[in-house]
């Protein structure tokens, strides 16, 4: 009987897709219901966790995998940006935390499908979850962050149930969920392409998706373009409706102001990478719509090593901090196109709240920086140099020339250096450079993640290379600390740490410049910095 | 006349055998050169928000990197024997698949551009010998010095600035294809001629209009050297003695100009020819960005730039090997040019 059945469901299914092929005309997709965006980057692979792979790669997995759990949005000055605390279902129709918040578990959709139309299974949640805590894949690092370690943490409970445990009531592992790297994989299709060697089938995942995500892949062309048509089955955005856009285009572009004319002429309909001049003439021309947020989960440092002298010295770093001309290399870097992290007052000298990062007390201020210069030993100055990669030349070039003018006032001669990307890595990875600058993202923004990644331990994120024990541990408490207020508290006392020692000079959060077409609508700045082509429609 | 061309697929297969020894050199110099450069790729492309050490690891395992550079050598070498150049890590790709899909892109712009490029400096070169001290000439040398003085990057945005962006005549510089055009069925990779095999003369028109531009301002650079080296050797070979005698036989203007004059003119044109053809498949590579064309040589500087080795070292093989091919051609050119000439 069952294969009776079989043989009619796909004998109909056969004779639709003739119908369809036979009626559809040339231009099934009009231009209207496609989306068009451009980047200078590139999608290298179609999963996310292979190492090496890119921020688009990100991006476009949003879209082809989803998720347990997926973060709301909110509205900050007017602009939609994702809302780390209101975690929402994707594949899960509900999920609950133990009093105790060490048991979190998920209610699977009865709807969900993956493109090849099976259901999502709690077996193929395990596996997926399995895999990013097992495989040799970048999802192990991320999920690490959030307790995650161990495959024994994930349990089947029944065919639509999963029950997630942790060793301590971990703020972030709800979170980390959300992110790119835990998708759901369809575990049938994986396995089928895993080998001996391979058993987490990352070779074939690499070039082809088994997700039940909003887009299915049409063509990827490393390097050069993806095209991916809507899923007409996927509803997981709203409870009727798939994605708006029948058909995402995403073209690489390398040239920016090739990009800029463009979007500009409306052959395409979206860039977020386009250099801030051409943002601000796009702007001042009136016809498209540019939608400017501030990346609140990143930060562009001025570093210093504090290991390496001059800068091991506490007054050197000082002296740096009031020596740098921050409202000059704002406008000359940025245009003034993000929210600066300086020329803040404390009143009574302490913190204003709990929250990293923030806005440090410090400004230009020659005769302070000559003081404390002058209290490290060193009133004549010194000599150093000031390295930056030349991936970031466009806003790095003019704030190094700037830096070295200021400083060369009170005495510091310093050299620019300019380094290929690889080198510069290379050289902070090992702790070589002594001054330079550099950003950070992170895509859980909460104090105590940016204090125990990029504050602590002998590690590339630790720019300044500080190793505080006091300011480590203070951060490593903060994360299990369940009481709102203590945790508050915890933050205020490592920002007044980090204003007092001034292991790094933060600068600002730059704008991410989203440009297009003003018929679209819905752009979401997305932890990930990029676009989730689900959020965009057009009017 | 069979004798003759057998003599010279000889001369050119022993010419190819000669050659690899110079290929293999290249090999082993580019695979030291690439290792010696600071910056150490497994730290770049670990560059994932939370990537630590265990990453770094892990790639460098995967490149081959946790080895003595002698042994990554062996290995490179046995794999290239196999016909394998590695994995590129930006693009996720075997190297091979890469270039394969690249270089008939780049190939098609190269040619594309030498053709213009020929076709507009021959005639002017021609016409500048013709009359040397003329408006002309100096046309002709004014014309030559601009295109030399403006770099290809800049007169490809110029291009663009103008044709697309403010005449609204030419395609968006993006690619070989209009995004929203299928492709034809590959035969042999370059557009222009898979389209015609296809029948498609709509999509073959797509095609040529995305080329135009970047061959254009790729030719513009090119064509001084070509017009210059051609007017000074029709001069030479206008002044010789058989061209005196030919004209004073009473032989027509096109018999002495072409057939006498400009044939035996023509070597050292094929020469810098030759030479431009291969310099410009490598140094392409602004024109490549500015219009997003998909060739090798944009990729090879990604690779440059991101310490990506298995993608740079293929790439410079393939142009060694390529700049023998050339040479190889242009020597049986002359052979054509010439008969005199013979290569050994």
């Amino acid at each position: 009987m069952r294969f009776v059945s079989f043989r009619l469901t796909s004998s109909v299914l056969a004779t639709t897709a003739l119908l369809l092929i036979a009626t559809a005309p040339v231009q099934a997709q009009t231009r209207a219901e496609t989306l068009r965006y451009v980047t200078g980057a590139s999608v290298n692979t179609l999963d996310p966790n292979i190492p090496g792979s890119t921020r688009e790669s990100f991006a476009l997995s949003m879209s082809t995998y989803d998720r347990l759990v997926a973060f709301g949005r909110k509205q900050l000055d007017g602009k939609w940006v994702f809302d780390l605390d209101k975690i929402t279902g994707e594949l899960a129709e509900s999920y609950e935390v133990s009093p105790d918040g060490l048991r979190i578990t998920f209610r699977l959709r009865k709807d969900a499908k993956f493109q090849d139309g099976s259901p999502v299974t709690a077996d193929d949640v395990k596996w997926s979850l399995d895999r990013c805590v097992t495989a040799p894949i970048l999802g192990k690092a991320q999920l690490l962050t959030g307790s995650l370690t161990s495959a024994d943490q994930f349990k089947v409970i029944d065919s639509l149930t999963i029950e997630v445990t942790l060793p301590k009531p971990d703020k972030l592992a709800l979170p980390n969920l959300a992110t790119v790297y835990p998708m759901i994989i369809n575990s049938k299709i994986a396995k089928e392409h895993a080998t001996a060697d391979d058993p987490w089938a990352t070779a074939w995942l690499k070039e082809h998706t088994a997700g039940s995500g909003a887009y299915v892949i049409e063509s990827f062309k490393p390097g050069e373009q993806v095209i991916a048509k809507r899923n007409e089955a996927w509803n997981r955005g709203s409870p009727d409706k798939p994605a708006f856009f029948k058909r995402v285009i995403i073209q690489s572009v390398p040239e920016p102001a090739t990009r800029a004319n463009l979007v500009e002429r409306g052959d395409a309909d979206l860039v977020v990478d386009l250099q801030a001049s051409d943002v601000q003439s796009l702007e001042a021309k009136g016809k498209l719509k540019v939608i400017s947020t501030p990346q609140y989960n990143s930060i562009t440092f001025v570093s210093m090593n504090n290991q390496i002298p001059p800068f091991d010295n506490v007054n050197v770093r000082r002296a740096i901090a009031f020596a740098l001309p921050y409202d000059d290399m704002f406008k000359a870097a940025l245009f003034g196109r993000g929210a600066p992290l300086f020329g803040a007052s404390w009143p009574d000298g302490k913190p204003l709240n709990g929250i990293y990062p923030f806005q440090q007390p410090v400004k230009m201020d020659l005769d302070k920086a000559r003081e404390y210069l002058k209290a490290a030993g060193l009133p004549e100055g010194f000599s150093t140099t000031f390295s930056f990669n030349v991936g970031q030349a466009s806003t790095a070039e003019p704030m190094a020339a700037l830096v070295k003018e200021s400083l060369a006032k009170i005495g510091i001669k310093v050299d620019i250096q300019k380094l290929p990307d690889a080198q510069m890595s290379t050289q902070i990875n090992e702790k070589k450079l002594p001054f330079f600058t550099e950003g950070i993202v992170a895509w859980l923004p909460s104090t105590d993640y940016f204090y125990r990644n990029f504050y602590t331990g002998n590690q590339r994120w630790n720019y300044s290379s500080i190793n505080n024990p006091e300011l480590a541990a203070i951060a490593q408490e903060a994360r299990f600390e369940p009481d709102k207020a203590k945790y508050e508290e915890a933050g205020r006392k490592l920002n007044a740490m980090h204003a007092d020692l001034m292991p790094q000079v933060m600068l600002w959060q730059p704008n991410q410049d989203a440009v297009m077409a003003s018929s679209i609508e819905g752009y979401t700045y997305e932890f990930h910095r990029q676009i989730d082509y689900r959020d965009v429609s057009r009017k | 006349m069979m004798t003759g061309l057998g003599a010279t697929m000889v001369r050119a297969g022993r010419r190819l055998l000669s050659s690899l020894p110079a290929l293999f050199g290249v090999l082993v110099f580019t695979f030291l050169l690439m290792r010696v450069l600071p910056g150490d790729p497994a730290v770049f492309f670990a560059s994932g928000p939370n990537a630590g050490k265990e990453e770094i690891e892990q790639i460098r395992k995967q490149m081959g990197l946790d080895k003595s550079v002698p042994e990554q050598l062996v290995f490179y070498l046995s794999d290239i024997g196999r016909g394998n150049l590695g994995r590129s890590m930006m693009t996720g790709q075997p190297v091979l698949k890469d270039l394969r899909e690249r270089l008939p892109a780049s190939l098609e712009l190269t040619f594309t551009a030498l053709l213009i490029a020929l076709i507009a400096a021959v005639p002017l070169g021609v016409m500048a010998a013709l009359r040397p001290g003329s408006v002309v000439d100096h046309g002709v040398r004014l014309f030559c010095a601009l295109g030399v003085c403006v770099p290809t990057f800049v007169s490809g945005l110029l291009l663009i600035y103008v044709f697309y962006y403010l005449l609204g005549l030419a395609p968006d510089p993006t690619g070989r294809i209009d995004v929203f055009t299928s492709l034809p069925p590959q035969h042999t990779g370059f557009l222009s001629i898979d389209f015609l095999l296809a029948g498609d003369i709509e999509g073959w028109w797509t095609a040529c209009r995305q080329l135009i531009l970047p061959a254009v301002s790729m030719a513009l650079f090119v064509i001084a050297p070509l017009a210059r080296i051609t007017r000074a050797s029709m001069l030479v070979s206008l002044g010789s003695d058989f061209v005196r005698t030919a004209r004073s036989v009473g032989l027509s203007w096109h018999k002495v100009v072409v057939t006498y004059a400009l044939r035996n003119a023509i070597l050292p044109v094929i020469t810098i020819a030759g030479i431009v053809f291969s310099t410009m498949l490598g140094a392409n590579v602004l024109v490549e960005k500015v219009f997003s064309w998909p060739g090798v040589a944009s990729y090879a500087l990604d690779a440059l730039l991101s310490s990506d080795y298995a993608p740079v070292q293929g790439f410079v093989l393939l142009m060694a090997s390529l700049f023998v091919l050339v040479n190889l051609v242009v020597d049986i050119c002359y052979g054509i040019a010439d008969p005199r000439v013979s290569i050994g």
